[in-house]
């Protein structure tokens, strides 16, 4: 929509806050809560957002990491193609209706969810634009990384314009601190993989809350995107492209598994990856 | 030799209506045109307007089974060819453990994708009778293939999901549609190849930032073109 500089002040955009124990607030660009000038402190204001709690540890990295460890790709498709597998039941599609909240489409929620697509494509550009620089990464690796680094900076500038374009405003991007995950290859390679799963089922757990069918298009052509990302990465490191044991809805990886926006937002916050704003 | 055509999908004559209610703009490009002459400034790679613009009309329940079936019958060929390459025996190592899983997969969709029709009180297409013409008995004719009907999958599932009523639906179609995706890139990546393109020259973004959706239309004709339904 074309902004109109006339119209009511938009509230400002989702932003996701580092403080620790303190509920979400999201503050306007101007908010200096301590400031002993009242301009300033009047400039804070707060919105609900889902709550956000704060766990200790990488836990949830891990968990995930440990589940396909140990695994070469093609031991994995071994096992996954003899072994069991569910079969599912006829009811499996359409039971995925009762855990679908009826909630009220917006352009308002679409700016959230478009500033949330963007915090998670600034996390992924920023983690392979040093793991470039740090990772000391050669032949393949190098050649998939630029390429993966490149597609994610894309997602953030077109992002950033289609947040402008529907009257939201960008969130500021994050300090982050990859906490050594980009020095090393196989440490770089493992967060990758956790990363641009963690990104499918994230675009997957919004499509249904999307009122613009621009923006649907557009987060599915991008959503394909992290999953090729997500099966490029598995490829490098040896493991199954599809089934990420905490990724998929069925054991044998036949569906993705969408997340909400709340769990990945938790799960962000485990990694220790966002310093601040 | 009959070719799929929109009638044999279109059981209750949903896609045809939707092609005749077609009308005008498409929603893109009206922002397009909307915010040129509002003078608002788009930014340089703003995703609206970007993608190619669908034409669709309003989605409805009717027209929900159509897609379904639209899904199935993909489905059904994509099966059916891996199915039959594995049946051949000429497959080893890595891209015969990788088709193993990825039948599994297929079949799993099928059977999730007619069992949503009948939820739905819909009636699912039979499954076509295929003459895959050695493409899948034949190593390197296979895998070849395989990348493309893979990448054809995402873009014919991305060409629905605006086109989507029920919100049940549309988050399966999410969760099958990422599967596809990666079935395309894990293919391209054993055969050597780049994972964000499809074999083709036109169909993801030069850069492969994007995926691209392409109407039902142009998928069938392109399905019709190989051939492999009877």
């Amino acid at each position: 929509m074309p902004s109109d500089a006339r119209r009511p002040a938009i509230p400002p955009a989702a932003r996701l806050s580092a403080n620790r124990g303190r509920d979400r607030l999201i503050r306007s660009p101007g908010c200096r809560a301590n400031s002993t000038n009242p301009d300033n402190r009047s400039e804070c204001k707060t919105m609900s957002l889902p709550n956000i709690e704060i766990l200790d540890t990488d836990g949830a990295i891990r968990d995930a990491e440990a589940a396909v460890a140990g695994d070469t790709r093609s031991a994995f498709f071994r096992k996954a193609a003899v072994g069991g597998g569910a079969v599912l039941s006829s009811g499996a599609i359409m039971a995925m209706l009762p855990d679908l909240a009826m909630a009220r489409k917006s352009t308002k929620q679409d700016i959230e969810i478009l500033n949330f697509a963007y915090t998670l494509e600034l996390l992924e550009a920023a983690f392979y634009e040093e793991a470039i620089r740090k990772a000391d990464l050669s032949g393949d690796d190098l050649k998939l990384t630029r390429l993966l680094r490149s597609h994610e900076a894309t997602h953030v500038s077109a992002l950033k314009a289609t947040i402008r374009q529907f009257g939201g405003k960008p969130i500021s991007p994050p300090k982050f601190d990859f906490r050594g995950t980009t020095s090393d290859r196989k440490k770089f390679i493992d967060t990758a993989y956790v990363l641009e799963n963690t990104g499918v089922s994230a675009y997957l757990g919004q499509a249904t809350r999307i009122k613009s069918d621009a923006l649907l298009a557009a987060a599915a052509s991008i959503v394909t995107i992290e999953a090729r990302h997500a099966a490029a990465i598995a490829v490098l490191r040896g493991s199954s492209p599809f089934n990420e044991s905490d990724n998929s809805v069925t054991p044998d990886g036949a569906f993705d598994r969408a997340r909400s926006m709340k769990r990945i937002l938790k799960a962000l916050d485990q990694t220790n990856f966002i310093k601040g704003f | 030799m009959s070719l799929p055509n929109i009638e044999t999908l279109d059981i209750d004559g949903a896609i045809r209506e939707a092609e005749l209610a077609v009308a005008g703009d498409t929603r893109a490009s009206f922002f397009r045109k909307a915010a040129v002459g509002g003078g608002a400034v788009l930014g340089s790679g703003a995703i609206l307007g970007m993608l190619p613009t669908l034409a669709h009309a309003a989605p409805s329940a009717k027209q929900d089974i159509a897609i379904l079936n639209y899904a199935l019958t993909l489905e059904y060929l994509e099966a059916a060819f891996y199915d039959g390459a594995i049946k051949s025996g000429n497959l080893k190592g890595e891209v015969k453990q990788f088709t193993q899983l990825v039948l599994k997969h297929e079949n799993i969709h099928v059977k999730a994708l007619k069992a949503t029709i009948k939820a739905l009180n819909g009636k699912a297409v039979a499954e076509p009778k295929f003459n895959f013409k050695g493409t899948n008995t034949n190593p390197a004719k296979f895998v070849a293939t395989s990348l493309v009907l893979e990448n054809t999958g995402v873009h014919a599932y991305l060409g629905q999901v605006t086109r989507i009523q029920n919100p049940a639906i549309l988050k399966a179609a999410g969760a099958i549609l990422t599967t596809e995706a990666r079935h395309a890139a894990a293919i391209a990546a054993v055969i050597g190849k780049s994972p964000f393109r499809d074999g083709t020259k036109t169909s993801v973004t030069p850069d492969g930032a994007f995926d691209v959706p392409f109407s039902m239309k142009r998928v069938l004709k392109a399905v019709g073109k190989t051939g492999f339904i009877k």
